[in-house]
């Protein structure tokens, strides 16, 4: 490994602060820009580890999150005045449920202001698998004080096993396709997903049992072996994320 | 040093008593081995000891369980961190960190030890389970038994007076379990360290053991010296089997006694002649130049092989030597390969739905990968509807295999054996001409593979089919396989008749040859069948 090791911590407190300037910008173009400028730094920075496949999850996760709130946006929703793109006829509600409407005039405007707002939301959950794809959870969580005990069992569980998760997805696919299965489509997807949310539920509690066997959360002081300390690249990110939402 | 009194234990929502009464007293230095079939408590047994059980999993507990005083009743797990070490079934599973000296320090870090005692701790392990050129390495990068081997690491690396493994050599080839076993063996003996093992393959691990505890699986346990239990056990290893058919007074449990009760014997007798079988089936499958790239490393380098129909192959080797690469590439899943496999003049990679189904069967390493249904009964009539045959016919392939499954069962719920047996009457149920099986013997007790044995025989010789089976059982090679192909580095280093490969070298001979050595007996079936012959 030649790429210099950040301290767990780093690409986590840059996120937030990256999180926090497109929330306060407020502006698609802008938030697209990020994504861009993360995605280059994440596939230039990341390891061959299970988790770093997490970043190129959460950019498919994104595109299904636009798109559907694209189709509900334009579904439901107040109608907002504006250039009439195309009209859908209108649902008929009962009169117990006023001031929905299913249906109508889809005007420009209402497309896009659902679709820059989902823009939005999505990078900031991009910005956030960018930054779990770049910090191995098992470093992080040797950094995490002890008191916060039952998080930081989640933590390990949840960073651990969900990548895990991409490869066991691959390993059932392929036993299904060995079963004559077709391997997309909805029948396919819950007969990948049972096995799969069985095989994790598993491999969670094997892994919570091994953490708490080997008394992880018993003391409340927890020595260090080779304590990870933040070095000067460190304060660069991390003043460089700060400086960014100042800006914004 | 464990002292369990009166105890039982229970699971709820279920109706069988796992543990009755039990009493057992194991002392300081001490290495007992728990047996019993699939599915009967063997790990709930060595997860009371730590207090996993009922502190992680539930369940009711009656009586009292103390280690080294403490009961584990008043405190939990962790509590009982600095006493006992335990090595879960898969340790894959139970990793926290990412490289192997962050593994082995996790524990000692919890215990909040110095620095200074940790890194001579460190040290002192690397060197007693020869692990130093692995101290900076990835874990997921490390081969089967390497993870087992830091697994018991970790275990070891904060002192603990119980060392606590559940099957620890299920996964390992037979050189590898031979090294655990061998390091267990000298933490006993010099380090006067309590070792609880349970274990399906007693062949690998009967002559360490000083004492064995048997479940049933209903409830009642019995303890007692090796020679005692294994006397009148249903699962015992093939040298008990052998000292059984041939009518021994004694029971030997090592190598050494039982050449020693049988020197007579092989004096006196020897193997008839066997007529080697010349395999006059056409070729089923065709490898030619077969090459598989993962990471930039060569997993399969320029392989060829032919297997022919009603051939029987056993592919043996290594952890990591390629075995399931070259299994996937046979059945056309694998990506990154190049060259030829044809199987039944058809491409592999090719294959789709029904025509897949009829051609090849595969059982992937997890067979629960292949289910998904929600019930027995819905796994089966899904199989019934995929390959369009009358409701019912998997169904009854299933009660042939493995008896008395209830139809409303979950497959979660099903214990190892039974699993792999609904996998494979869903498998089977299409008729494929192959079937190719990845490491089908963990966790499967000595009856569930004896059935397998049986199954896969006939289902080569009745149907006129082939079988292609990777493993590390050598036993079950020597039962099963007519044909043995043994890899290295992605490349085939033996290939013949399983009597001249396994014979050929000592680590991977089964029991009864290194008993009748240098007579070319396999198994305990060979030898009953050649005393009758005499007859």
């Amino acid at each position: 490994m030649n790429k210099p090791r950040f301290h767990p911590l780093t690409w986590w407190i840059f996120s937030c602060a990256i999180a926090i300037s497109i929330a306060r910008v407020n502006s698609p173009i802008y938030a697209i820009a990020v994504v861009g400028v993360i995605s280059v730094l994440v596939f230039t920075q990341k390891e061959n580890a299970p988790w770093s496949k997490s970043f190129t999850w959460t950019l498919k996760l994104s595109l299904w999150i636009i798109a559907l709130r694209a189709i509900i946006g334009v579904l439901i929703g107040v109608p907002i005045p504006g250039t009439v793109l195309f009209r859908i006829p209108i649902l008929p509600l009962p009169h117990w449920m006023p001031g929905i409407r299913i249906g109508g005039n889809v005007t420009l405007e209402r497309l896009t202001s659902s679709i820059s707002e989902g823009i939005i939301i999505c990078s900031i959950i991009v910005i956030f698998g960018a930054a779990s794809s770049l910090t191995s959870p098992h470093r992080l969580l040797r950094v995490l004080p002890i008191y916060i005990y039952e998080f930081g069992i989640s933590i390990v569980i949840a960073t651990s096993v969900l990548p895990q998760l991409v490869s066991s997805v691959t390993r059932i696919r392929t036993a299904q396709r060995l079963r004559g299965q077709r391997t997309s489509g909805l029948t396919a997807f819950k007969r990948i997903a049972v096995p799969l949310l069985e095989e994790s539920l598993s491999r969670s509690l094997d892994l919570a049992a091994a953490m708490d066997s080997r008394g992880y959360g018993i003391n409340k002081k927890r020595s260090r072996y080779r304590p990870i300390k933040f070095a000067r690249i460190d304060t660069a990110i991390i003043s460089m994320g700060l400086l960014v939402v100042g800006l914004s | 040093m464990i002292k369990f009194s009166n105890v039982s234990l229970i699971y709820p929502n279920s109706t069988t008593t796992v543990i009755q009464d039990l009493n057992l007293e194991i002392t300081e230095g001490e290495l007992v081995l728990v047996i019993g079939p699939t599915g009967s408590g063997k790990s709930s047994l060595l997860r009371l000891i730590n207090g996993l059980v009922p502190h992680h999993t539930g369940g009711i507990l009656a009586g009292d369980i103390a280690v080294d005083g403490i009961s584990t009743a008043l405190v939990k797990p962790g509590g009982l961190a600095h006493l006992i070490g335990i090595v879960g079934q898969n340790p894959a599973n139970g990793f926290v960190a990412d490289t192997v000296e962050e593994e082995l320090v996790f524990g000692m870090e919890a215990l909040n030890l110095t620095n200074e005692v940790m890194r001579k701790r460190v040290e002192e392990v690397l060197d007693l389970l020869s692990l130093a050129p692995l101290r900076h390495r990835a874990i997921a990068t490390l081969s089967g038994g390497e993870q087992q081997r830091v697994a018991i690491a970790s275990a070891m690396v904060t002192h603990p007076k119980v060392l606590v493994l559940d099957e620890p050599t299920s996964a390992l080839d037979p050189i590898a379990a031979e090294e655990v076993l061998s390091i267990l063996h000298r933490l006993v003996h010099d380090l006067s360290l309590t070792v609880v093992i349970a274990e399906h393959k007693l062949e690998r691990v009967i002559q360490f053991a000083d004492r064995i505890v048997h479940i049933d699986g209903e409830g009642s346990t019995r303890i007692g010296l090796p020679e005692e239990i294994l006397r009148d056990s249903l699962l015992v290893p093939p040298i008990v089997e052998l000292g059984r058919a041939l009518g021994l007074s004694e029971i030997g449990i090592t190598v050494r006694e039982l050449r020693r009760l049988t020197q007579e014997f092989r004096e006196t007798h020897v193997p008839p002649n066997k007529s080697q079988e010349t395999n006059s089936g056409s070729t089923l499958i065709d490898v030619s130049n077969l090459n598989i790239v993962y990471d930039g490393k060569k997993a399969i380098e320029n392989l060829d092989v032919k297997i022919a129909e009603n051939e029987i192959v056993a592919i043996m080797g290594r952890n990591g030597a390629g075995k399931s690469s070259l299994l996937r590439a046979i059945a056309g899943v694998s990506k990154n390969s190049s060259g030829s496999v044809k199987v039944c003049g058809l491409d592999s990679q090719k294959l789709h739905g029904k025509v897949r189904r009829e051609t090849i069967g595969f059982i992937p390493q997890e067979p629960s990968d292949l289910l998904y249904g929600q019930s027995v009964k819905q796994e089966c009539e899904q199989a019934d509807i995929d390959n369009q045959i009358p409701l019912g016919t998997t169904d009854k392939i299933l009660a042939q295999l493995v008896p008395g499954i209830s139809g409303h069962a979950h497959p979660r719920d099903l214990s190892e054996g039974q699993r792999l047996g609904l996998a494979l009457s869903v498998v089977l149920s299409s008729n494929p001409k192959l079937l190719i099986l990845d490491e089908p013997t963990r966790g499967l007790d000595y009856q569930a593979k004896r059935v397998l044995i049986k199954i896969l025989i006939e289902f080569a010789r009745v149907f006129n089919r082939s079988v292609v089976i990777a493993t590390h059982d050598v036993e079950l090679v020597a039962e099963l396989a007519s044909r043995t192909i043994f890899i290295a580095d992605g490349e085939i280093i033996a290939d013949g008749t399983t009597i001249d490969v396994l014979l050929s070298s000592p680590a991977f001979a089964p029991q009864v040859s290194k008993v009748m050595s240098p007579q070319p007996w396999l198994t305990v079936a060979d030898v009953v069948s050649s005393l009758k012959i005499e007859k």
